[in-house]
């Protein structure tokens, strides 16, 4: 029953089973053409043979870059010869961040916030003074907060003021899950702060209109549901170009554009750590000054996006109201400091959902 | 044991408690009910609902949705993922289960704990552990990337990922069937002069098939509906590591939600598939369902 | 061999020295894809200084968000443990239209992915889906509530509350029944003292892993819950809310929090469980 030879005809057969399952998983993990190491080789000299870019963006980018990405790849066709391939991942810009930062290898990132960017800067993959490095300070487009409120306005919201009634109720997203939504609470206290109030008066502001929101969704998309398919609230902040683009895929709700607003501006980089390993640096720097042109601009304009360029500005102007007095993170202190202030642990949006609780 | 099909017929035939007859047919119809409100509560309109969303665009959305590159491309993704998986955690269940069962030594329930956590890890907690292992900044990290191998972010994560939430599908579904059975059966077979590899495919298998089979559908198909652990180590990069409950996400999240809906029902329906398989099989062996 | 029970002439340890390959492969297995993960997720949660980590693990929106994961979680195990077992009584003891297909959608909340499960119970309990609408008037809210946290963990935990209560009231012997009702117990007394005992470890296994798979869940909870902290928050959240602050060493630390209390339930469950088979076994 326990001979040697029995042992040992036992162990190789667990072992033969073992080898393959682990032999079949690494055929695959060599076969998947998901690693942008191919393109190492290819693309030692410029204009070479096929290369392969990652964009690394977050999720509504995506109906831009449908459209952005091919013209893109005839042009560069056009001017070098060389085939450019582009894989895409879209997803939350805080979990792109990680991503790339634990190892997704991103040529290109294109993230919500100059925060998350600047992530991925400390955490050595991209150079200090990326922000030089393309137009505009690296901020391809833009967006602001807005107010989205049932048809007809019931409640007759003008403005952020409205939302600190007693009979209104907010829906926003939360900060803490999802860090675009951090612009939404920015955007409340510096209405206070950028016109003229102190601290105070903006944590009492900011105090009442997160007692009144009912539900925290997890990010923009999970507010729109909760406020549109599943009638939440009377007013939801939001983003304008998410607002924009779900009216366009048929959740369509009245909203206002307040005049004092945050300026969302959202960031491009090329990840220098990637684009040297790669050797697409040419390409990946191509591909984001492509982005500031009139024509990926308006790309952008289309699915609900400020343009940067001014032309292209001038020509979606009745889509984006002019805002009176625009302020922005530089005016709120930089991100370092924001996030220290508000979004840290014990901070004051802790401090707000602590006394709200309490 | 082959006893339990006799029992059928024992309890059919057993004297019915005191009580009129008509009122015990109140009480088995007021519990019918009552089953039939809970689940269509908890289970039923949930799953209506999907397919009614599914269909909202009519048949173009559909097609429309099932013929996308990247849908196609997500759908084989899943598939080879759970293709890989499933094998690899019903050796470990089955390694597992033949270990545990009438066996008794110090820790064995905690064995068996330990052996159930990852039902009770969350899925994001469970993707944060391995980028934390294979990760760029992870213990693995710099030997992976120093030998350009690549795991997280790639099909092996993907694989990993899904291997661990469906760990204990297989062993806890063939545990007690082994514990059921007892030895006597492996026994006899010894005392014939069968070796060990003999005893276990011709007698132990055999009478384990069931339990195996429930097992194997079962972590099949969580396994293609992995979602959280799945999303923290894919990188979701679209048309090659975007597994079909990333794209649903994806889809979402850009306001299709008539694709979202779509690729939902084809997951919903390999439940339905899976769970109709293991149906066809029970009734095959003309026994009913066994459970864990 | 594998299926021999141990002689008692082998010691324990003899057995561990000459250990079987299915023994060699469970702990090779569970080496890589169990334990060295936790190890990870330990090792970088200690990264952080004790003070550091008794800070976050006793944070007050955390122990608010322990209270709600656990405390819902239990009620939601112990709704279906009771909801479970007449399910399989009725799904092992009677025949009626529909049997079949009731049986087989038990396990629909396996394969379905938690973000449609969340979504779906969302839509249809909130004030104007189907079920929530109905409510509504009655002043019930669903969906933003601990209300909708507990109908989205009884959602997930149901197949393990029946599943594990039907096989043993299928091979429960039909003659100590028999004899209890032939020696004039009521149907109520044969339930209590011959029924359920055999049943009750089953009844609370699945109780116990409903639980553990509830306190887990965060794809179909985070989407029908309303967030708030101090109100319907639940501890996966926060550990995505710590990831999205970058602090993956905070964000492992309630990960382990939750890990070891799940631990501790498990361990319980499965030693009342052993218990439980000696006793009727």
């Amino acid at each position: 029953m326990t001979s040697p030879q029995r042992y040992i005809s036992r162990r190789s057969a667990v072992l033969f089973m073992a080898g393959l399952g682990l032999a079949g998983t690494l055929a695959a993990c060599g076969s998947t053409p998901s690693t942008p190491e191919a393109s190492t080789g290819a693309s030692t000299t410029a204009a070479a043979g096929p290369v392969e870019l990652t964009l690394v963006t977050y999720a509504v980018t995506q109906a831009a870059y449908e459209q952005i990405i091919p013209k893109f790849a005839e042009k560069w066709k056009a001017e070098t010869g060389q085939e450019v391939t582009f894989n895409q991942s879209y997803g939350g810009s805080g979990s792109q961040t990680r991503a790339v930062l634990d190892g997704l290898e991103a040529d290109v990132v294109a993230l919500a916030l100059a925060g998350d960017t600047k992530k991925i800067e400390k955490g050595g993959l991209i150079e200090p003074g990326w922000e030089s490095e393309a137009p505009n300070n690296a901020i391809v487009h833009k967006s602001v907060a807005v107010l989205v409120t049932r048809e007809g306005n019931p409640k007759n919201i003008q403005g952020w003021e409205d939302l600190a009634r007693d009979d209104v109720a907010v829906v926003t997203a939360n900060p803490k899950t999802s860090g675009g939504a951090k612009w939404n609470f920015l955007g409340a206290w510096g209405f206070k702060t950028q016109t003229g109030s102190d601290d105070a008066a903006a944590l009492d502001f900011v105090t009442k209109i997160y007692k009144n929101v009912p539900v925290l969704p997890k990010d923009a998309r999970e507010s729109t549901d909760v406020f549109f398919t599943r009638g939440q609230g009377d007013v939801l902040i939001n983003y304008e170009n998410e607002v924009l683009l779900a009216a366009a895929k048929g959740e369509k709700l009245p909203f206002i554009v307040p005049d004092v607003n945050i300026s969302i501006d959202n960031p491009v980089a090329v990840v220098d750590a990637n684009v040297d390993k790669h050797g697409t640096r040419e390409v990946a720097e191509a591909f984001v000054e492509f982005l500031f042109t009139p024509e990926a601009q308006e790309e952008f304009a289309k699915v609900g996006f400020r343009p940067v360029d001014p032309t292209v500005g001038e020509k979606f102007a009745d889509q984006f109201p002019k805002i009176d007095t625009l302020f922005t993170i530089a005016d709120l202190g930089g991100w370092e400091a924001i996030d220290k202030k508000f979004f840290a642990d014990g901070a004051i949006f802790d401090q707000v959902q602590a006394k709200i609780g309490k | 044991m082959a006893d339990s099909s006799l029992k059928q017929p024992i309890a059919a035939a057993a004297p019915k408690p005191q009580g009129a007859t008509s009122g015990f047919q109140w009480g088995k119809w007021l519990l019918v009910a009552f089953v039939f409100g809970y689940l269509a509560l908890i289970l039923l309109v949930p799953a209506l609902n999907v397919f009614i969303q599914a269909l909202k665009g009519g048949l173009p959305g559909l097609v429309d949705t099932f013929t996308s590159k990247s849908f196609v491309n997500a759908v084989k993704l899943t598939v080879i993922a759970t293709a890989i998986t499933v094998p690899l955690n019903t050796v470990f269940g089955l390694c597992a289960a033949l270990s545990l069962a009438n066996k008794n030594f110090p820790g064995r329930s905690l064995l068996i704990s330990i052996i159930d956590l990852p039902f009770s890890i969350s899925p994001v907690v469970a993707g944060l552990m391995l980028v934390l292992l294979f990760g760029n900044r992870g213990w693995f990290g710099p030997l992976l990337d120093a030998n350009a191998i690549k795991i997280i972010f790639a099909l092996p994560g993907i694989v990993m990922a899904t291997i661990f939430v469906t760990m204990p599908f297989i062993a806890r579904e063939v545990l007690p069937a082994l514990e059921e059975n007892g030895t006597q059966q492996e026994e006899a077979a010894a005392t014939l002069g069968a070796t060990p590899w003999q005893t276990f495919w011709r007698v132990t298998l055999p009478s384990i098939k069931w339990s195996l089979l429930y097992g194997l559908i079962l972590c099949n198909a969580r396994a293609m509906g992995e979602f959280g652990a799945v999303a923290v180590v894919s990188g979701n990069i679209v048309g090659k590591t975007q597994t079909l409950p990333l794209f649903i996400e994806e889809a979402h999240v850009q306001y299709n939600t008539q694709a979202a809906y779509t690729a939902s029902l084809l997951l919903a329906c390999l439940a339905v598939v899976t769970l109709v398989l293991k149906y066809l099989l029970e009734r095959s062996a003309g026994i009913q369902s066994k459970g864990h | 061999m594998t299926s021999f029970p141990p002689s008692s002439s082998q010691g324990f340890w003899h057995q561990i020295l000459h250990a079987s390959w299915p023994w060699r492969v469970t702990w090779l297995y569970l080496t890589l894809f169990l334990f060295l993960p936790i190890a990870a997720l330990l090792l970088k949660a200690l990264t952080l200084n004790p003070a550091e980590i008794w800070r976050i693990a006793t944070d007050p929106v955390a122990i608010s968000t322990y209270n709600v994961t656990f405390f819902t979680a239990l009620v939601a195990g112990i709704i279906n443990g009771f909801a479970g077992l007449i399910i399989a009584w009725v799904l092992v003891r009677y025949e009626f239209p529909g049997k079949r297909f009731l049986d087989a959608i038990i396990d629909l909340p396996f394969a379905l992915p938690t973000a449609v499960a969340g979504l779906t119970l969302s839509t249809i309990y909130s004030t104007n889906g189907w079920i929530g609408g109905f409510l509504e008037p009655f002043g019930i809210k669903v969906s933003f509530t601990r209300l909708g946290v507990l109908v989205a963990m009884i959602f997930i935990s149901l197949p393990f509350a029946v599943r594990t209560v039907q096989p043993v009231l299928q091979d429960l012997e039909a003659e100590a029944e028999e004899a209890a009702w032939s020696m004039g117990a009521s149907q109520w007394q044969t339930f209590w003292r011959v029924i359920s005992p055999p049943l009750m470890p089953a009844i609370l296994t699945g109780v116990a892993m409903g639980f553990s798979r509830a306190v887990g869940e965060y794809g179909s909870v985070v989407i029908i819950a309303g967030n708030i902290p101090f109100q319907d928050l639940i501890a996966p959240v926060l550990i995505i809310q710590r990831l999205e602050q970058f602090d993956y060493a905070g964000a492992t630390v309630v990960g382990t929090v939750l890990l070891l209390i799940s631990l501790a339930v498990l361990l319980v469950i499965n030693l009342i469980q052993a218990r439980g088979r000696r006793f009727y076994g």
